[in-house]
């Protein structure tokens, strides 16, 4: 608090440690695509120049998105960071990998960032969910089952959808809205209307047979039931569901057997069905515990490096000690989540801050157990690194619910004079009290 | 408010405790079995570096060259380079099966498992540079084996020339030292010239590394390890049985057990009478070690084979080897008697057989074994020495030197199956074998053995496929490769 009071901006203030390591952390990007251009140039490649406007612009979009932001919206900065870090190092692999999917993934994080900020601000304005759930509801049912009228497949699933020209993954948008339902109901002890919502959600995606994003939404609802009820019943319940959808799944679709099959034993068919699992593993082990170097590898063997083996690519070229810090930052993020929630001042503040940092920390950890074979593969995203704008926007408007209920707390915590930082009005706290 | 609050905190613990068993699993994994991805030719990036770096050359532990490149510049500055192998053509054909070849014929030899030192990959970033500045081409480091490659070319010699072996002979011979666990022979035969590139025939698989990855049934050596399981039991132990020439497992007259040079459709019936558990190793009694496995019991057997690494995940620091399998199903009992001679779904390699000769030998420890004994980078520095390590301890050391005297007896004694393999002067202990093939005229000849002296701490494994007994094939052969070890003293 007593850090808050000083206003004047002096010399000491410039250099304080958070900003000295968003100075290196820029410096490293700065380096990094400076690195890229002269790889690209020597190769013959004549994207080259624009890695040298990337190396402008991604440090220049990580000073805005770290020491920009909280001017704008009172945030969580450590959350941002980290974030910020991510997305960033993201556009660089993917810029590594193929330099025009680099730059549209820059774009991608744009978006994703404008929508953080308005997930965030919703959460500081609206006070009455109960309309705005309803309207989700519905919306979360409606956008699952397009891809069942609109959908095209991809890799065995029917989850993609193209509108007006423009393509998207509706489950990964409906990850927020169903989310924010689902705390909502919890929250008002609707417990029935929750499993309800969940379970349609669940056999729309099971008919899109996208089993790893119905994975997910089954294991986050699942915490966020336990959490509100702490019923032990439930969580019987639910690995016994997950036990039973499981298997069913195995039964039904071809495509999970083959994986699991794949899963078991890779090698038996290394040039077939066992090729991506089979070349991740080499390209990690390539790479050792201090990778290739960035431009030095070869992860374009690996199939769909740039979304689901994005994880072994990290390892491949930046090694396993960096991966390894990676997901400590991953950890990192859903640990300030949880943290959030703990400190949230309503069961439906707590509950879905719980559900987004479990969503992350699921989801990361489903296909990082896939990449190095702890775990049948399944096709989600990393996320904040993989490519795909839908992906992005998602994983970055459940940071953007964290960053709204982070300051909706503090806002609610801090003393008046506290509060009012930069001249800026207060929050009105006595009717965050309600 | 509360509980959900505990609720939530025992959820993030969950997670972090999931990033916890990624992190370990990932180590693990890479740990144990990097090198073996890292190693398999369905690595394009390592195929990729071979045309820019030259590989470091092989010797053996004298020094003698294995084999070596010869570069040539071409015109556009790339490199072309090709491998140079051993003047003598049996020392070539000897070792092509440890060392590989360029074409990779050969798999998970020292020239793919290895890869990692042969082309520089664990050379520093400053290594590099100093190559880079000096304009020299990179090079990677040079492996010194723990081979004996006279040894192998006379081994070979000895193989080759034999004319009462079916041709082309097939089989594998494996030497080893049983104190520090260096490999002097890895040899499978038939064998091919690495330097023609491709076998003139490919008959009797010539690529296959028999010593490493063949599966074949231990037939009597078995007995080493239903004699250590035997005198763990007191009953068994101290027990004299009568030996009468046939056992039946069960009232089934099919499951008939008998002797080897038992003929029951000629009236012949070999029976050696009254013995104790020593003297029936020495004849190699198979009534009396089925009559001991079916005793036993499957448990205990299995339990017994297990430590001497049956159904082990062997992963070696310088060796791929198959796993050897003890049958996990239940069992009846007439096929837990067979298992007590070695044979009904047992399967075993070479190395792993010489291994279990050496653990004997060296009181019960058994030594991982080594095929690298040292690395050099380009510029004449060790990179990695030898160091020698335990792999396992596979019985207690009074059992170990138990069982050392009942294979010295299978040497020495009276009408022992492995007197061809004695050396006077010397205390040779071994064991034969003659383990049936189905639809292989003869069978299967075993002999594995030791010098049971640190001055000369050496083990012998000999297989040769197809040729008949152990003790009138095998052991003839090992019984030369110690005269040559002692002679020679490598």
């Amino acid at each position: 608090m007593t850090k808050r009071k000083k206003r004047q901006p002096d010399q000491k203030k410039l250099l304080t440690p958070a900003r000295q390591l968003i100075g290196l952390v820029m410096l490293f990007f700065l380096l990094g695509f400076l690195t890229l251009g002269l790889w690209l140039y020597t190769e013959g490649n004549n994207a080259w120049p624009r890695a040298l406007v990337m190396a402008a612009a991604v440090p220049a979009l990580i000073y805005v998105g770290v020491l920009g932001i909280p001017r704008l919206f009172p945030g969580d900065r450590l959350l941002l960071s980290l974030t910020n870090f991510l997305c960033a190092f993201g556009v660089l692999i993917l810029f590594r990998l193929n330099p025009d999917r680099g730059i549209s993934q820059a774009f991608n994080y744009l978006v994703g960032v404008i929508a953080m900020l308005l997930c965030a601000v919703a959460f500081r304005l609206i006070r009455q969910w109960k309309w705005p759930v309803l309207a989700l509801m519905a919306a979360s049912v409606a956008l699952l089952t397009l891809p069942l009228i609109y959908g095209s497949e991809i890799n065995g699933a029917r989850n993609w959808v193209t509108l007006f020209g423009f393509g998207f993954q509706p489950s990964e948008l409906v990850k927020i809205s169903l989310l924010i339902s689902v705390c909502w109901l919890l929250s008002k002890r609707r417990l029935i209307w929750a499993a309800g919502l969940t379970g349609i959600s669940l056999l729309l995606l099971m008919l899109q047979k996208d089993m790893g994003t119905a994975l997910l939404y089954y294991g986050t609802v699942l915490a966020a039931l336990w959490a509100a009820t702490g019923s032990g019943f439930i969580l019987l319940f639910g690995a016994a569901g997950a036990a039973a959808g499981g298997y069913l799944g195995y039964r039904m679709f071809a495509h999970v057997k083959k994986r699991v099959a794949v899963w078991l034993n890779p090698w038996a068919d290394r040039q077939g069905a066992g090729y991506q699992i089979v070349q991740g593993l080499i390209a990690i082990a390539n790479g050792g515990l201090w990778g290739l170097g960035l431009g030095l590898g070869n992860p374009g063997v690996i199939p769909a490096s740039y979304n689901d083996y994005i994880f072994t690519v990290i390892c491949h070229e930046f090694g396993v000690l960096f991966g390894i810090v990676v997901l400590t930052i991953y950890l990192a993020i859903v640990l300030r989540g949880i943290s959030i929630a703990r400190r949230a001042d309503n069961a439906f503040h707590a509950l879905l801050a719980l559900s987004c940092s479990v969503m992350l920390g699921l989801q990361t950890f489903v296909i990082v157990g896939g990449n190095i074979k702890l775990i049948p593969l399944t096709g989600v995203t990393l996320p904040f690194i993989s490519y795909g704008g839908t992906s992005l926007v998602s994983s970055l408007c459940l940071v953007g619910v964290l960053q709204g209920i982070s300051a909706r707390t503090r806002a609610d915590a801090a003393p008046a004079d506290g509060a009012s930082r930069k001249g800026r009005p207060a929050p009105r706290r006595k009717e965050g009290r309600r | 408010m509360k509980q959900i609050r505990r609720n939530i905190l025992l959820i993030g613990s969950v997670l972090a405790a999931l990033f916890l068993v990624l992190v370990l699993y990932g180590a693990y994994s890479l740990s144990n079995y990097g090198s073996r991805w890292f190693s398999t030719n369905a690595n394009s990036y390592l195929r990729s570096v071979k045309q820019d770096v030259l590989p470091g050359s092989i010797f053996d532990r004298s020094g003698v060259m294995l084999a070596s490149v010869s570069a040539e510049p071409q015109a556009d500055g790339s490199l072309s380079w090709t491998r140079v192998y051993a003047e003598d053509a049996s020392l070539r054909r000897a070792v092509v099966h440890a060392i590989g070849d360029s074409a990779g014929k050969v798999s998970n030899a020292a020239e793919s498992f290895m890869a990692a030192y042969l082309y520089g990959f664990k050379q520093s970033a400053v290594e590099r540079l100093q190559e880079a500045l000096n304009g020299s081409l990179r090079r990677g480091d040079d492996l010194t084996l723990t081979l004996d490659g006279p040894l192998c070319a006379y081994i070979y010699d000895q193989v080759t020339s034999d004319r009462s072996l079916p041709a082309p002979a097939r089989g594998a011979v494996v030497v080893m030292n049983w104190q520090t666990g260096e490999v002097l022979s890895l040899m499978s035969f038939p064998s091919f010239d690495p330097a023609a590139g491709a076998a003139e025939s490919t008959l009797g698989q010539p690529y296959f590394n028999r010593a490493t990855q063949g599966m074949y049934a231990p037939g009597s050596t078995f007995k080493m390890v239903t004699l250590s399981a035997a005198l763990h039991d007191t009953a068994l132990s101290s027990q004299s049985f009568t030996c009468q020439g046939t056992y039946l497992p069960d009232d089934d007259p099919r499951h008939r057990i008998v002797d080897y040079g038992t003929d029951t459709s000629q009236g012949i019936i070999v029976s050696h009478g009254q013995v104790d558990l020593m003297q029936a190793f020495s004849f190699s009694c198979n009534n009396t070690f089925a009559y001991a496995a079916a005793r036993l019991g499957d448990k205990a057997l299995r339990s017994e084979a297990m430590r001497f690494g049956f159904n082990e995940n062997f992963l070696f620091r310088d060796i791929v080897a198959e796993n050897s399998s003890y049958p996990e199903e239940d069992r009846s009992a007439w096929e837990v008697a067979l298992t007590g001679i070695g044979q009904s779904k047992l399967l075993m390699s070479p190395l792993h057989l010489c291994l279990m000769t050496s653990a004997i030998a060296n009181d019960g420890v058994m030594m991982e074994p080594r095929l690298l004994r040292s690395v050099t980078g380009p510029t004449g520095f060790t990179r990695l020495g030898f160091s020698s390590a335990p792999y396992r301890t596979v019985t207690d050391a009074d059992t170990a030197r138990t069982i050392r005297d009942a294979m010295l007896l299978a040497v020495n004694g009276d009408t022992a199956t492995g007197s061809a393999a004695a050396q006077s002067g010397w205390t040779v202990c071994g064991k034969t074998g003659s383990a049936e093939k189905d639809g292989q005229e003869n069978t299967n000849a075993w002999f594995t053995g030791f010098i049971a002296d640190t001055r000369m701490p050496y083990s012998v494994t000999v297989l040769l496929e197809n040729a008949g007994s152990g003790g009138s094939f095998a052991a003839p052969l090992a019984g030369r490769i110690f005269s040559r070890l002692i002679n020679t003293q490598p």
